[in-house]
């Protein structure tokens, strides 16, 4: 008990943690078709622009909180526009392929700028609460249990959005059928651009967190990310509950692994597991042939 | 002979011409030593254009398989002793053997997930090797991993040239470079024309067409997936074999997003987009260092998502557009110049 | 005759470097129902998808109530009062009958409005009240072609575009889909209607235009055309 309550914590914390990053990348996925590899650099971002206000400039903590929303946002608006919209309205057909490869460039430029900017040597993220609960004989740091905490916000604040807002709404519309929503008088271009701020806002506040319970490097959210794909790709690329639901088991079976095995193997065993699934069903465990619905 | 390809012969013998000139021209070590390097890029870069471009196989793990080939070939020669002439070949078969166990995992899948995975796979190979500690043999007083550990393989034999030519010996394996990148070319091509190369431009331009018409995409895929990384392969184990040494190095991802600017910027589906991106890019690399080697990954970064949004078919689809509409009414030498590159 | 409430004058479009349609014209009277006959593939779905903007006009001009569409994009053509029920019906299937009914109305921001559509569609579609909350992919095919029509006159536009609105179903449900378009046409809707087979809009239409290869061969009244055998069995296959 006294060792597999500490896994138990690190694996539910990853998973919210990789869950939160899901949520942007199947969004994007399921509005767009667009597989947005610059995601990890706006974890880094997110991270690095908390660091700044809080740590550099002395800023209160609730406006330290909110840089890593607005500078994710941002960015994510400003993908789409220089990157996503112009490679959409050129060549529709081969927008799947040559996103991931222009947005693949975004995220070295931009890992690449946060490197020039603070350098390669980590940083601790002051915002983060100290001590810790116990609660039958496990201790569970503070720290974990807020990132608990405003993942599960966050996600029920996102459904909330899908579910029952005009725009969440359009969203899903856009996503289920493009042509349709457009006929019905939606913006198809504003609800993209919306997708991806929205996606950017969750992935920097993503990067807080992760940046929270480890340190800030320029590399940060890259590792993040690649398991964040994977976990979406496991469930279907595009279905949110699945890759929510992937995330947490995922991530459970890494600690796991990295516990009994080393850390080494966390990582191949949890591939070796999707890779095993999609041979199994290659659209995904929850996935149809056409998975692009939110 | 199709007019394209008295086109792609013509430029080959152009490209021979310059490859068998440039040691007289360039007597510096240092500007040889970079034609070296960019042929080695435009080697994994022809294959990953050959996988992308023609066959629509999204690989991002063909450093992976470069990686293998260059381990393969520094672990043959450093724990068996083996020369480099018989490890290089033995590690290429190594690394289809290799490609065919991740393409049977992968290339049932779609675009988007093939990209993921083998980008995964190259990750996962990363991370095994530079977090390798257990000792595995000593080596004097230090311990040498399996893998080699975060430092990598060095001093497990040359290609010879050094004995028998003494100070030329770049001279000898640039030879030796440039008879594997041409060998390669030549492989790329025939695989284009043939019946296969067809399916697979059937395969990319209507997946559904040809699929309906017979060909099976799962096999035809993995076919030319193993058949590119025998070169794939051979070419890092060249690498490793010229520069006697070989590190996780080469599967960082900046690694692989030259050799994706490679491609894109020369052109993607171009049969000579690879040579023509190597060389802007390696000639930009210089560039960028001087200005500050620091600004090298951002400036890459740029040039690949600027290239992708601004030229989508590269130089050559560039040059291609620019000779097509200032030659409207000679539309034979437009058309040929188009099918020439 | 009325003032026309859409006016099209030599209309070019297609797609890619061919023209489908090379130079239509036809005008639709403010409260008419007029419908274009034609065979498959001779650009009648085309005809709706340039109105819509979701093709561009290369030549010619569209308007509504003279107002310029052409060079519109189809969010902004819907705005302008266009109902476009869409040739598939093209639902949202991962949405309920009810939220299929609110995207229709996506571009109405006043709930009193709103719910007054939702009441008045209900009232004319029964079965969608029934069907509220179920997922439109689990829905029949005649009822998905409720929904589709339902969807449309949430958007409470002036002039109604209905593709091929007994494509896929059984005779019986036709005719229920016909009743429903015959009250849409005497509560004072504007529609212009692509059908395939011009004998059921024989007492519903009061203009018929055949559309074959991008041109209109033949205008005038429903019972006319029907009594052209020559015409029938030219383009429509006797």
């Amino acid at each position: 008990m006294e060792i597999l309550g500490p896994v138990l914590v690190a694996g539910i914390t990853t998973g919210a943690l990789y869950a939160l990053a899901t949520i942007g990348l199947s969004l994007v996925w399921g509005a767009l078709g667009m597989l947005n590899m610059a995601h990890g650099a706006l974890l880094t971002i997110g991270g690095y622009a908390a660091f700044t206000l809080a740590t550099l400039m002395g800023a209160p903590w609730p406006v330290a909180v909110l840089a890593p929303v607005v500078v994710g946002a941002l960015i994510g608006a400003v993908i789409y526009l220089l990157v996503a919209q112009p490679l959409l309205a050129r060549a529709p057909r081969s927008f799947e392929t040559n996103v991931i490869i222009a947005t693949f460039g975004v995220a070295m430029a931009l890992e690449n700028a946060v490197l020039l900017i603070f350098g390669g040597q980590p940083f601790g993220q002051s915002i983060a609460l100290t001590g810790h609960l116990q609660a039958g004989g496990i201790f569970i740091p503070w720290q974990n249990v807020l990132i608990v905490a405003v993942v599960l916000v966050l996600m029920a604040g996102t459904a909330f959005f899908l579910a029952r807002t005009r725009a969440g709404r359009a969203i899903r519309a856009t996503a289920q059928h493009r042509e349709a929503a457009q006929l019905l008088g939606v913006p198809v271009g504003r609800v993209y651009l919306q997708v991806l701020a929205l996606s950017g806002g969750i992935a920097g506040t993503c990067g807080l967190l992760v940046s929270s319970i480890t340190q800030l490097s320029p590399t940060l959210g890259a590792d993040p990310m690649l398991k964040a794909f994977i976990m979406c790709v496991v469930a279907g690329l595009g279905n949110l509950p699945g890759a929510i639901g992937a995330a947490f088991v995922l991530a459970l079976i890494e600690a796991f692994a990295s516990y009994a095995l080393g850390a080494r193997w966390g990582f191949p065993l949890l591939l070796a597991i999707v890779i095993l699934v999609l041979i199994w069903r290659p659209d995904g465990l929850f996935g149809r042939a056409a998975v692009r619905r939110l | 002979m199709s007019r394209a390809d008295r086109g792609h012969l013509v430029f080959g013998l152009i490209v021979l011409a310059a490859l068998a000139a440039l040691p007289f021209v360039a007597d510096s070590r240092y500007v040889l030593g970079q034609v070296i390097l960019a042929l080695f890029y435009a080697i994994v870069a022809s294959q990953w254009n050959l996988l992308f471009g023609f066959a629509g196989v999204f690989s991002l793990g063909q450093m992976a398989l470069f990686a293998f080939g260059g381990y393969a070939t520094a672990m043959l020669g450093f724990y068996l002793d083996w020369s480099m002439w018989v490890a290089m070949p033995v590690a290429a078969v190594g690394t289809v053997l290799f490609s065919l166990v991740i393409g049977l995992a992968c290339l049932r899948l779609a675009g988007a997930y093939v990209a993921l995975l083998t980008l995964a796979v190259a990750q996962v190979m990363y991370l095994l090797i530079v977090t390798d500690t257990d000792c595995f043999v000593m080596q004097g007083a230090t311990c040498r991993q399996f893998t080699g550990g975060a430092v990598g393989f060095a001093r497990f034999g040359d290609l010879g040239t050094r004995a028998i030519f003494k100070g030329d010996y770049v001279v000898a394996n640039y030879a030796i470079v440039a008879a594997l990148f041409l060998l390669t070319m030549g492989f790329t091509w025939a695989v284009i024309r043939s019946p296969l190369g067809l399916a697979f431009q059937a395969l990319r331009d209507n997946p559904g067409c040809a699929v309906a018409r017979g060909i099976n995409r799962f096999s035809t895929q993995l076919l030319v997936f193993g058949a590119s990384a025998f070169f794939t392969g051979l070419a890092g184990g060249l690498y490793a074999a010229h520069f006697q040494a070989i590190g996780p190095g080469v599967l960082s991802l900046s690694t692989l997003m030259f050799i994706i600017a490679i491609a894109v910027v020369g052109g993607i589906g171009k049969l000579w987009g690879p040579l023509v991106g190597a060389v802007i890019l390696v000639l930009a690399d210089e560039a960028l260092r001087e200005v500050g080697g620091d600004y090298r990954t951002l400036g890459l970064g740029l040039i690949i998502a600027a290239a992708m949004v601004l030229m989508p078919k590269g130089v050559i689809g560039l040059v291609e557009s620019m000779v097509a509409r200032l030659r409207p009414a000679s539309g034979r030498a437009a058309e040929f110049v188009k099918s020439g590159t | 005759m009325a003032e026309a409430a859409l006016a099209i004058d030599a209309l070019v479009t297609g797609y890619d470097r061919r023209d489908v349609l090379t130079g239509i014209s036809l005008d639709l009277p403010d409260g008419a129902l007029v419908t274009v006959v034609g065979p498959n593939g001779h650009g009648k779905t085309t005809l709706l998808r340039a109105i819509s903007g979701l093709l561009p006009t290369r030549r010619g001009s569209i308007r509504l109530f003279g107002r310029k569409l052409a060079g519109l994009a189809p969010h902004q053509v819907a705005a302008a009062g266009i109902v476009h029920v869409p040739q598939g019906d093209l639902l949202f299937p991962q949405m309920s009958v009810h939220e299929n009914l609110l995207m229709g109305a996506y571009l109405e921001n006043d709930q009193a409005v709103i719910r007054r559509r939702l009441e008045e569609v209900e009232a004319l579609l029964p079965k969608l009240a029934e069907r509220r909350d179920q997922l439109a992919s689990s829905l029949s095919g005649g009822e998905r072609r409720m929904v589709g029509i339902g969807r449309g006159l949430m958007m409470g536009g002036r002039v109604m575009l209905i593709d091929e609105p007994s494509l896929g179903l059984a005779p019986i449900i036709i005719e229920q889909v016909y009743e429903v378009i015959a009250r849409l046409k005497a509560s004072g809707r504007t529609i212009l209607l692509v059908e395939e087979n011009p004998a059921r809009v024989a007492d519903l239409a009061d203009a018929i235009h055949l559309l074959d290869n991008g041109r209109i061969v033949w205008s005038g009244p429903p019972h006319d055309l029907l009594e052209r055998d020559e015409l029938l069995e030219t383009y429509l296959g006797g």
